[in-house]
């Protein structure tokens, strides 16, 4: 009896599922799956079990700037021939599962490990041991914060994130009041865009005030009440930058709730289809972009080449650049997006 | 005559004396949070901040009424955050890849939210599954089910877009109410998001208190082993009020993937815990029995204009949590005082 | 008396480990109240629980009105008029008066799914006022006394036009004057046809109330009698009829010794109102009464768990304060609850472990750190001296009989070097050849000097092993009685001889306080 209910409920939930992606997928999931066969039966073709095995261990998985990363990934392991997993934990808050999926990654004895610490300290035990048993250590994105890593591929926050603040200062015409959106206070990204961005005004731009610096979580619509709270408490607010995908479409859409298009200037960051139609109507100044696929690609290279006994980079700068809706349909920028 | 007055007198004694007093006490505080940030920072108390905290209301608003349902029944419903993102995610599927027709879309979205409630209810009322376990069980489910639909579009998890649909967007953020309030106040663009969250309350409100649904609610709250005694079908109203609960995550989802003009599968996980502050917050019991529609809905709005109040205060986000934990604390705290004292 | 309403008969049904009926059988005639008596667990209430659809019978027939009827739910019961009024109310204290009685089977307004509010209310009023009873149907529940609540599960159960009305211990939490109240609207439901079912332990009230009497014992049927022609005496005898285990009683002999404790003017509330007794050294001292009589309570007092309101504890002479069950265990005393697993073990632990846990302090060394050998020696030492049959001190005490975790909880109490121990019910859910060494350990106790009190509701047990046996009811001592002149017959009298002198605030406070 007991049996049979649990059953009968599997068996609905199967059903749901299954009914909703038929409906819906019909006209969409054909070129995915497409696209996905396509990745998929090139390794299938040759001997599996023969490949060097890299885990790649990122700091999220959800977010799209994460898929992007996944995107780069897979195709370096299509081109060098080597299997990757992609995985990461929910949150970036959840320190305890990344190094859970570090720990398994090592017993699977990889060829390699590309990893992007959320906690480098809480790491490095894991990472002595990988370096010991002769696993090459490839950092990517925030990368790990010691000598272990055979090679990082990231991005320099800091760096772009004084790019931003350069160009907000240029937008706003030198001086005014704005206001900062972060995702959180914690993970090295949201320091690193935090301080690279508000050093940079303090640094340079004596005549700039930033009135308000706020954590959304990368939650749209949280981030969004936040930053109409901030602009209606500051009616003179000149310029908002958002740090990350979520908190930029969240400056973005109070600004447009609030009918401020044009008077606010919105410099976000990473890409989307939302900040990517936004830059091009105008509604968002432009934005800082990494190389997410860069990123992926160019981390898993490097293990590779690391197997391989090859000379590798010590720390390979994948680039940011600032895109506007003068040059995001040029080659170079366009590449480099996500929808 | 006599009997006519007595029908009158009694529910306003009985009001008085029970549930009114945390009613009462929980909208002096949102008058007093209200006042004091009034006269703290001019920006407080302007029509479009207002404006804003309606908004900022109108999704955990409407969590927070399933999530009343629920708790009256001495249930509780943790996946009603992951059910509101797979329910925008579905409407995002239907109405912007499969290109339905937006009420179609809607109607599918609420939908999702009502069936994960009822298959919620069937576990837990069926195969007698703690309410606890089920819907966090439901929560993490329909949290997988939305990012494994989010990916139909490209093969990578992806917010789905509606910017094909611009009616989409409109409808909860355009206004119908402007060009009537318009000779009055003209400012006031109030969104629709507002006045669904407040529709959805007047509803929710008459099913509690009017319908059999609602009778039910409380009685099995109260004591369900009674009430199966007197011959009423627990089994089947316990659904009911899950897949009530779900229904109205089901239009949370709708209304969140018409906000932000798209479905964003990795939202929601968190929402859960603010419908339930919002539900305790306005005077609902944990145990059950009782519970009210307008405390929720204050609750909430002690949620967001406080959230609001000190962003505006630009008092340091950290201490906005501490506030708002504080705040249920206490509103539980005078709950179990009240109980003590009756 | 009317026509033969209902025919119950060889009715047979098991729970577990239990045969609870065993071709009972029962009879009800149209306008008349029939009593149900038998001691607690005789299978009055199962009887009456089959009735009224609560449980299913494993056998026997059920003829109402002349047919035959399967009851297969309590709604079922309430389609063929026969509705139960349970001991413990079944009200839902957040509803008005009105949507209680109603509930199930609303009126509803045109629309079908809303409820027509007036209507219950106006409905409501008219059955409070043939039942004249004062009384606003859109009150909250909660904010009525025991006996009005009972007046409106009585209502209630009228609205289902019921011919057939059971009404389980429906005076236990009621004053004298409530009481009244109820006869009159019995009297006033008999004189209208219905047949109704009385279970009582209060034999005096059954004499006023009922025209018959049925007499149940261990799940059988015993006898059927007019109550205007039979003595209590004669319904008590049949109650107890002869002991299930007669075997001559194991007290042994002893001299009187020095007063260990002594309890005087003890009270809580109503539960437990002006008890004083004495316990002596080596002694076995019964504590008799039916099931709410204030026993527990008293042990639970003595013991800390519950504070009382006034009352004086003398442990060895000298006067104590005990404020917790930490006070209880430091003055020597131990008690073992009558529900072990909730208790008295923890179930998932070793016997090793809970033979320690009153005691843990003697196993903690200097750096607070446990001394597991000297756990373990104590632990063994006590497996073998109780003959406490387990594979081994590392055993959980999960998967030990119900024999064996009571002689643990005994070796808890014996390791942190009680002197009285307070056993509660320490046979309850113990098969009858572990009854036996469980009664043997509690001799030995005894002659070794430990002082005992033992809470039964099995007179024979009491019978067998006291040396003395106080006996109460409804908070009172009512009598104390030597092993040489109990019977089972003057314990009974005595646990259901209510006080006729207490005071109706008094009481009607009770009442209220039970409502919380």
């Amino acid at each position: 009896m007991k049996n049979y209910r649990i059953v009968m409920v599997l068996l609905g939930l199967l059903l749901i599922g299954s009914l909703v992606s038929a409906c819906v997928a019909a006209p969409a999931a054909a070129p995915a799956a497409e696209e996905a066969a396509a990745t998929e039966a090139a390794p299938a073709e040759e001997a599996a079990a023969a490949k060097p095995y890299i885990p790649v261990i990122s700091k999220g998985f959800q977010h799209q700037f994460w898929q992007a990363v996944k995107l780069g990934s897979d195709q370096a392991a299509a081109d060098y021939n080597v299997d990757i997993t992609f995985e990461g934990p929910a949150t970036e808050s959840e320190v305890d599962k990344q190094i859970e999926m570090l720990e398994a990654a090592l017993a699977k004895n990889p060829a390699a490990i590309c990893f992007a610490a959320l906690d480098t300290q809480a790491a490095i035990p894991l990472l002595e041991e990988a370096n010991s048993r002769g696993i090459p250590v490839v950092g990517f994105d925030s990368g790990v914060d010691s000598d272990i890593p055979v090679a990082t591929a990231a991005t320099d926050n800091l760096a772009a994130a004084a790019l931003a603040a350069d160009k907000m200062a240029e937008l706003i015409g030198g001086a005014g009041q704005i206001a900062v959106l972060v995702h959180d206070q914690t993970s090295r990204t949201g320091i690193d865009r935090r301080d690279g961005f508000t050093n940079r005004i303090a640094e340079a731009y004596p005549d700039i005030e930033i009135v308000n610096v706020d954590y959304g979580a990368g939650d749209h619509l949280k981030s969004t009440d936040l930053a109409k709270a901030v602009i209606q408490a500051n009616p003179d607010l000149k310029g908002y930058f958002g740090a990350n995908e979520g908190s930029a479409i969240g400056v973005l859409n109070a600004v447009t709730e609030l009918g401020k298009v044009g008077e606010i200037v919105v410099i976000g960051y990473d890409s989307g289809q939302q900040q990517m139609d936004a830059v091009r109507s105008g509604a968002m100044a432009g934005a800082i972009t990494q190389n997410p696929i860069g990123i992926g690609y160019k981390c898993v290279e490097a293990a590779v080449k690391a197997i391989n006994g090859e000379e590798v980079e010590k720390v390979i700068d994948t680039g940011f650049f600032w895109y506007d809706a003068t040059n995001m349909d040029s080659e170079e920028i366009a590449a480099l997006l996500y929808q | 005559m006599a009997t006519a007055e007595k029908v009158f007198s009694a529910p306003r004694q009985t009001i008085l004396r029970s549930n009114a007093a945390q009613k009462l006490l929980a909208f002096a505080a949102l008058i007093v949070i209200f006042v004091v940030f009034s006269f703290l920072s001019p920006f407080f108390a302007t029509t479009e901040n207002i404006v804003g905290i309606l908004l900022a209301t109108a999704v955990n608003g409407v969590l927070a009424l399933g999530v009343t349902f629920v708790i009256v029944t001495a249930g509780i419903d943790l996946s009603v955050g992951t059910v509101m993102t797979l329910s925008a995610v579905m409407t995002g599927l239907t109405v912007s890849l499969a290109g339905w027709p937006v009420p179609l879309g809607i109607l599918i979205g609420v939908l999702t939210g009502s069936v994960a409630g009822l298959i919620n209810g069937l576990i837990i009322s069926r195969m007698r599954v703690p309410p606890f376990i089920a819907t966090l069980g439901m929560m993490m489910v329909a949290r997988g089910l939305a990012l494994v639909l989010s990916t139909l579009e490209t093969g990578t998890i992806k917010p789905i877009y509606f910017n094909d649909v611009p009616l989409f967007r409109q409808l909860m953020m355009g206004s119908v109410l402007s060009p009537l309030l318009a000779p009055v106040a003209p400012d006031f663009n109030l969104p629709n998001a507002v006045l669904i969250l407040f529709v959805a309350a007047l509803v929710a409100a008459f099913v509690l208190a009017k319908t059999v649904l609602g009778r039910y609610t409380v009685a099995i709250g109260s004591n369900e082993e009674a009430t199966r005694l007197s011959g009423v079908g627990v089994a089947g109203w316990k659904t009911a009020v899950y897949a009530l609960g779900g229904t109205f995550s089901g239009l949370a989802g709708v209304m969140i993937a018409s906000r932000l003009n798209s479905a964003q599968p990795a939202l929601g996980v968190g929402y859960e815990l603010d419908a339930i502050a919002a539900v305790v917050i306005g005077g609902t019991s944990l145990s059950g029995g009782q519970g009210t529609i307008l405390g929720t809905i204050i609750g909430a709005f002690i949620i967001s204009t406080l959230t609001n109040g000190l962003r505006i205060m630009n008092v340091p986000q950290e201490w906005q949590f501490v506030v708002t934990g504080l705040i249920v604390i206490l509103a539980v705290y005078l709950d179990i005082l009240r109980r003590r004292r009756s | 008396m009317g026509d033969l309403l209902l025919k119950m008969a060889g009715i047979e049904k098991s729970f577990p480990g239990v045969h609870a009926l065993n071709q009972a059988q029962f009879e009800l005639r149209a306008g008349e109240v029939h009593a149900l008596v038998g001691e607690n667990g005789a299978g009055k209430s199962t009887l009456m629980k089959i009735l009224s659809g609560i449980y299913s019978k494993d056998a026997g027939s059920v003829r109402y009105q002349g047919k035959e009827v399967e009851i297969s739910s309590p709604r079922a019961a309430q389609h063929l008029g026969i509705s139960m009024i349970h001991q413990e109310l079944n009200l839902m204290n957040h509803l008005t008066l009105a949507q209680n009685v109603f509930v199930g089977r609303e009126p509803r307004q045109p629309l079908r799914f809303m409820l027509d509010e007036a209507k219950i209310n106006a409905q409501t009023q008219a059955l409070f006022d043939s039942m004249h009873l004062r009384l606003d149907p859109r009150t909250l529940a909660a904010e009525l006394t025991v006996a009005k609540q009972q007046m409106v599960e009585i209502a209630k159960a009228l609205s289902f036009n019921s011919q057939v009305l059971i009404m389980d211990e429906p005076t236990a939490a009621l004053t004298e004057s409530e009481i009244e109240e109820l006869f009159r609207i019995i009297r006033q439901l008999r004189s209208k046809g219905v047949g109704i079912v009385y279970i009582s332990h209060r034999l005096e009230e059954l004499k006023q109330i009922s025209d018959r009497i049925t007499v149940m014992r261990d799940g059988h049927y015993v006898d059927t009698v007019d109550a205007k022609k039979v003595t209590i005496d004669q319904i008590i005898g049949m109650m107890v009829g002869r002991a299930i285990y007669e075997s001559s009683p194991e007290v042994p002999e002893r001299p009187d010794q020095a007063v260990v404790l002594a309890v005087r003017g003890l009270n809580r509330g109503t539960a437990i109102r002006d008890v004083s007794f004495v316990l002596k050294k080596g002694e076995i001292l019964g504590f008799a009464g039916l099931m709410g009589a204030g026993r527990t309570e008293v042990a639970r007092a003595i013991f800390g768990a519950d504070p009382i309101d006034s009352g004086e504890i003398f442990v060895k002479g000298r006067r104590t304060a005990i404020q917790s069950p930490r006070d209880a265990v430091r003055h020597g005393i131990g008690y073992l609850s009558e529900d072990r697993k909730r208790y008295g073990l923890a179930v998932g632990l070793s016997v090793e472990a809970n033979i320690a846990l009153a005691s843990f302090e003697q196993f903690v060394g200097s750096l607070g750190v446990v001394d597991d050998s000297k756990v373990r020696s104590i632990a063994s030492r006590y497996v073998d001296l109780l003959s406490i049959k387990t594979p081994g001190i590392q055993q959980m005490v999960r998967n030990l009989s119900g024999g064996n975790q009571q002689k643990v909880v005994i070796g808890k109490w014996l390791t942190a070097d009680t002197e009285i121990l307070i056993f509660d019910e320490p046979t309850r859910g113990i098969d009858v050849g572990a009854k036996s060494e469980i009664y043997r350990l509690l001799n030995e106790l005894a002659h070794a000097g430990k002082s005992i009190i033992m809470i039964s509701s099995e007179l024979p047990e009491i019978l067998r092993m006291s040396h003395r046996i106080v006996v109460m009811c409804e908070g009172r001592i009512t009598g104390e009685l030597s092993a040489a002149e109990a019977t089972q017959e003057k314990i009974m009298r005595l646990a259901t001889q209510r006080s006729g002198m207490v005071a109706v605030t008094e009481n009607s406070f009770a009442a209220k306080a039970k409502v919380r």
